[in-house]
């Protein structure tokens, strides 16, 4: 196998990597600006240069010549090379910033350069923190400065789309944000204007940034040239907490990370996962952390005789639906299934519906045709359309839902989770004079026709598995706590840097944003109780989803620990039963 | 031994006039070397062997063997391949080759025809920049008179091959002289240096097959296909042959492009071919080939001629034979720093040494020439030209470098009494 030697070590090597994605991929380092995985290598931050040689073969024999010492002879090259863009080749022998005092001054002399029209404003910068600039300069770069002139000034605080901010004084020129446009969105928005130092990346004259993948450039952008219109001065990256996740806003399930502060959710970026959406997310995605804040329903609602909904204690809500299952006969009773709900939860359902004798749950897709764009857009504007399918809930459009409904002679409706006057499936007619108890965990007009109301945790509070639209299961992780739950005492949960070092006077957290919610298992099994069921789950999802999976053939093999470990499984999209 | 210029006739502008009518180029005895070329007797490969036979090294700065280079290009595989004409010349003190669109287009055109023959090019393009308006619409006149006499379009006279000719026009940007963020220009986009490899001749305009020469290089074609590479290896230098079009500029009293061979001494271009330093003055410095090379004290030069081999001995290079005159009123500093704002001004911006680089060295620069500089900020303007030096992607970082460590390293004295005094304690 063809043979490389970094730093005096031997490394072997198959096809042909990029020397610097080779070094990262070895767990070494290299400090590097413009180079990303995902796009061309225009090598133009000059940061990773190495040096680089190749020992020397007899041009007869085709044998390494050697040394008096029995070492091969080096042909060094005779400039330091970017490893970014150079091929690993067979020999070659590479000489990193560890080992070679030329490849350490040339990346401090680097870093010099970038740094003297750089603001140097870190503290008042929301990329602190998180900053490539910031971690390599204090890990690379010059101690000082030897720049006693003037520095270039640019157009500072400028709106280049709905989304997106520039600080061009800050802009390092590395041409990810303008390659992004190019190569990933292809929408072209963004270009690189002027010459020299006095460049910046900036939309043709009297256009705006509205890709609606704009908050990538953001995300790659690494210094605080670009920052998020929105998240600009709200946290700082130290204090929040960073959980793994799954997008809900759509049917692609991009891989997210949710950021926490005090039980907050502060915004959300993509997480590479190279089967999904590789490192990119759309800016609707990230948008969507406001419901995991805002119009949270907390403690559960009965509706009293005015049309008023009242808060309730829990015991109270229970007791209020074991009296309304016993009102009505199983036939009179529909269950709703929900796209917008996990696997487990909508299993749980269609369990305690069975066990009560009620006939098969339904559920309605959430598509709207034409919004999706073949990338990471999709028609499918829920997470788990093909788990509440691959769970055989019978799937019913607008039109045949009501006919089941009025048909039936429904007079009590267990709805999980899905807004369906909202969206426009259902109307307010439909349900008049029925019973609907409804599972939910943000306020709408559809929970307000509920005569109960239980609150259940969103994505950001529990552990579940959601099956994307090219029949992918992937789980997210709890980000935040409820009443109920505490991260110090879940595994599960992420600890972040005050968690881990702070004192109690650092940690910032209250009591305030936690929601008065439970997780359906949760809700489920005291509900079981009260009705003599046995439903209770002691590990909660991970425990529901080993059931499923020992049931349901589609599930095989299925578990939280190998989603854990393979970024998510691909079922076997065949038994994905489409019906349309 | 010295080089017989004074009975050299001229060859690549001869002295006939209206020669750029393509009916006098031809009664003159033009494009007969490209039917030459297009006769049974030559092939392509009998084309490059004998251009590279004759080392024309390349007029552009760069100096290579053009057969050479010509022979780096891949097997045609059916699919387009170009040849790129670089007529952008903006290397300041360079002005020779409108002096080939003005009175001899159809020598160059001819020349670029063997070229695309020699390497089966499907397209010619000449790039040439914007600021020359004038000589674009005379190559655009020419091209249309070589087109109407069949020279250029399909079946060439009569034969299997067909090319086409277009000139294209820069905007204004230095950097689009260099060779790859040339191809990015002529495709439309921004003039950004390319990552080499892979070299033009693999990946180049479109990421097809593509060959990059100076105009005054192809010039010389058409000359060596008539008379033999023997012929053009006995003019000049030994190891830079040919004749060379001086563009002499500055202090002089006859400045002007002057046809002579290469490896004329310097001081005779100056004091004979240019008549002499203006107003009777003393010659205090030279730069020999363009901006970018590194400038020559006037005691540096006894014996130094204008070829490569020479220059380089001396401390200096070719480049594109751009001699700037420099008299002994000049202030090397004020010469400095507009040279530095130059290629501040002229940077793409695109790898960080040189688009940082060069603009602090003309602020430090600045500072010197308006008195509030101190001597560390020459060390620090040679240790930033050390720190700029072969670490980018083309060679403009260099060429921004150069004359600043050479110019400071050769006039020190000049710099250090500008400097004030050294508040810092001397260790």
């Amino acid at each position: 196998m063809p043979e490389v030697f970094i730093d005096g070590t031997r490394y072997e090597f198959e096809g042909q990597p990029k020397l610097l994605q080779y070094i990262m991929d070895l767990g070494l380092e290299v400090p590097f600006f413009c180079y990303h995985p995902s796009m061309s290598i225009p090598a133009n931050c000059r940061q990773c240069m190495v040096k680089i040689g190749q020992p020397v073969k007899d041009r007869e024999t085709g044998e390494y010549e050697l040394d008096e010492n029995g070492d091969r002879v080096i042909r060094w090259f005779p400039k330091l090379q970017t490893s970014c863009s150079i091929d690993v080749t067979d020999g070659m022998v590479v000489k990193t910033q560890e080992s070679d005092e030329l490849v350490q001054r040339a990346q401090k002399d680097n870093l010099e350069f970038i740094l003297i029209n750089h603001p140097l404003d870190c503290p008042i910068c929301d990329q602190a923190g998180e900053c490539p600039l910031q971690i390599q300069t204090y890990k690379y770069g010059p101690e000082g400065s030897r720049f006693e002139v003037k520095k270039v000034h640019k157009p500072k605080r400028v709106q280049l789309g709905p989304r997106v901010i520039l600080d061009a004084e800050r802009c390092i020129n590395c041409t990810r944000c303008t390659r992004f446009t190019e190569e990933i969105s292809k929408t072209h928005q963004l270009t690189i204007t002027k010459r020299g130092d006095k460049n910046y990346p900036t939309t043709a004259p009297g256009e705006t940034f509205n890709d609606p993948y704009s908050l990538n450039t953001v995300d790659i952008c690494p210094v605080g040239a670009l920052t998020s219109a929105d998240f600009r001065f709200r946290a700082r990256v130290w204090e929040m907490n960073q959980t793994p996740s799954i997008d809900i806003t759509n049917g692609k399930g991009c891989n997210i990370d949710i950021w926490t502060r005090d039980n907050l959710v502060m915004r959300i970026t993509p997480r590479h996962n190279p089967h999904v959406n590789d490192y990119w997310m759309p800016d609707e995605g990230r948008e969507a952390y406001r419901l995991f804040n805002e119009n949270r329903i907390s403690r559960p609602s009965v509706m009293l005789d005015g049309n008023d909904q009242v808060l309730s204690s829990w015991n109270n809500a229970f007791e209020t639906l074991a009296e309304q299952l016993d009102k009505f006969k199983a036939e009179e009773i529909l269950v709703i299934g929900s796209p917008h709900s996990s696997v487990e939860e909508n299993y749980l359902l269609g369990k305690f519906s069975n066990l009560l004798g009620i006939q098969n749950p339904v559920f309605t897709p959430h598509s709207e045709k034409g919004t999706g764009d073949g990338f990471l857009i999709t028609d499918d504007q829920a997470p788990n359309t093909n788990g509440v399918r691959l769970l055989d809930f019978d799937e019913k459009d607008a039109a045949s839902l009501k006919e089941t409904i009025k048909e039936k002679n429904i007079g009590l409706i267990l709805l999980l989770n899905d807004h369906l006057i909202d969206r426009g499936v259902l109307s307010a007619d439909d349900l008049d004079s029925k019973f609907l108890v409804m599972f939910a965990s943000n306020e709408s007009e559809t929970t307000r026709n509920a005569g109960l109301l239980f609150p259940i945790t969103c994505i950001a509070e529990h552990a579940a598995s959601y099956i994307n639209v090219d029949g992918r299961i992937q789980r997210s992780f709890p980000a935040k706590e409820t009443k109920y739950t505490n991260r110090r005492l879940n595994l599960e949960m992420s600890e972040g840097r005050l968690d881990r070092y702070g004192t109690s006077f650092d940690n910032w957290v209250s009591d305030e944003n936690k929601i008065d919610c439970l997780t359906l298992w949760d809700l489920i099994s005291l509900l079981g109780d009260k009705l003599g069921l046995e439903l209770s789950y002691e590990n909660g999802a991970r425990e529901i989803l080993s059931e499923i999976s020992n049931k349901l053939p589609a599930f095989e093999d299925v578990s939280f620990e190998k989603m854990d470990d393979e970024s998510g499984i691909q079922l076997d999209t065949e038994k994905i039963k489409v019906k349309s | 031994m010295a080089v017989d210029w004074r009975s050299y006739k001229p060859v690549l502008i001869p002295d006939i006039p209206n020669l750029n009518d393509i009916d006098v180029y031809i009664k003159n005895g033009g494009y007969e070397s490209l039917k030459k070329v297009l006769s049974d007797d030559w092939t392509p490969v009998s084309v490059v062997d004998e251009v590279k036979a004759a080392n024309i090294r390349g007029r552009g700065g760069a100096g290579f063997n053009a057969g050479l280079k010509w022979s780096f290009m891949p097997q045609p595989d059916g699919g387009p391949r170009y040849l790129a004409c670089n007529g952008d010349e903006s290397e300041p003190g360079t002005f020779k080759d409108r002096m080939i669109f003005e009175y001899n287009p159809h020598l160059f055109i001819e020349g670029a025809l063997i070229a695309a023959y020699a390497m089966q090019c499907t397209t010619i393009y000449v790039y040439i920049r914007g600021e020359y308006i004038n000589w674009i619409n005379m190559m655009d006149k020419a091209l249309q008179d070589a087109y109407s006499k069949g020279f250029i379009g399909n079946n060439i006279l009569g034969s299997d091959f067909s090319v086409n000719f277009y000139t294209h026009s820069g905007a204004g940007a230095y950097i689009c002289g260099e060779e790859t963020s040339m191809l990015e220009s002529l495709e439309g986009k921004r003039g950004y240096p390319r990552v080499k490899p892979p070299f033009p001749a693999q990946r180049g305009l479109w990421g097809r097959p593509t060959t990059i020469n100076n105009i005054e290089t192809l010039a010389n074609v058409p000359l060596v296909i008539n008379n033999g590479a023997d012929w053009f290896k006995g003019i000049g230098a030994e190891n830079h042959p040919g004749p060379i079009l001086y563009g002499i500029s500055g202090h002089v009293n006859r400045p002007g492009v002057y046809e002579l061979p290469s490896g004329v001494p310097v001081l005779d271009l100056i004091d004979e071919v240019a008549g002499g330093v203006k107003n009777g003055k003393k010659l205090k410095a030279i730069i020999p080939g363009g901006s970018s090379t590194p400038v020559l004290r006037a005691d540096q030069l006894d014996g130094v001629s204008m070829d490569s081999d020479s220059l380089r001995e001396a401390g200096s290079m070719l480049g594109t034979a751009g001699l700037v005159v420099i008299d002994e009123d000049t202030d090397m500093i004020d010469l400095l720093w507009r040279i530095a704002h130059f290629y501040h001004h002229e940077s793409c911006g695109q790898c960080t040494p040189c688009r940082e680089g060069t603009g602090w060295l003309e602020k430090i620069l600045l500072k010197i020439k308006n008195g509030d500089g101190e001597v560390k900020d020459l060390d620090l303007l040679l240790d930033l030209t050390t720190q700029m030096e072969g670490r980018t992607i083309c060679a403009l970082a260099d060429a921004a470098a150069w004359p600043v460590r050479h110019t400071i390293n050769r006039f020190r004295d000049e710099f250090e009494a500008r400097c004030k005094k050294s508040v810092h304690a001397m260790a």
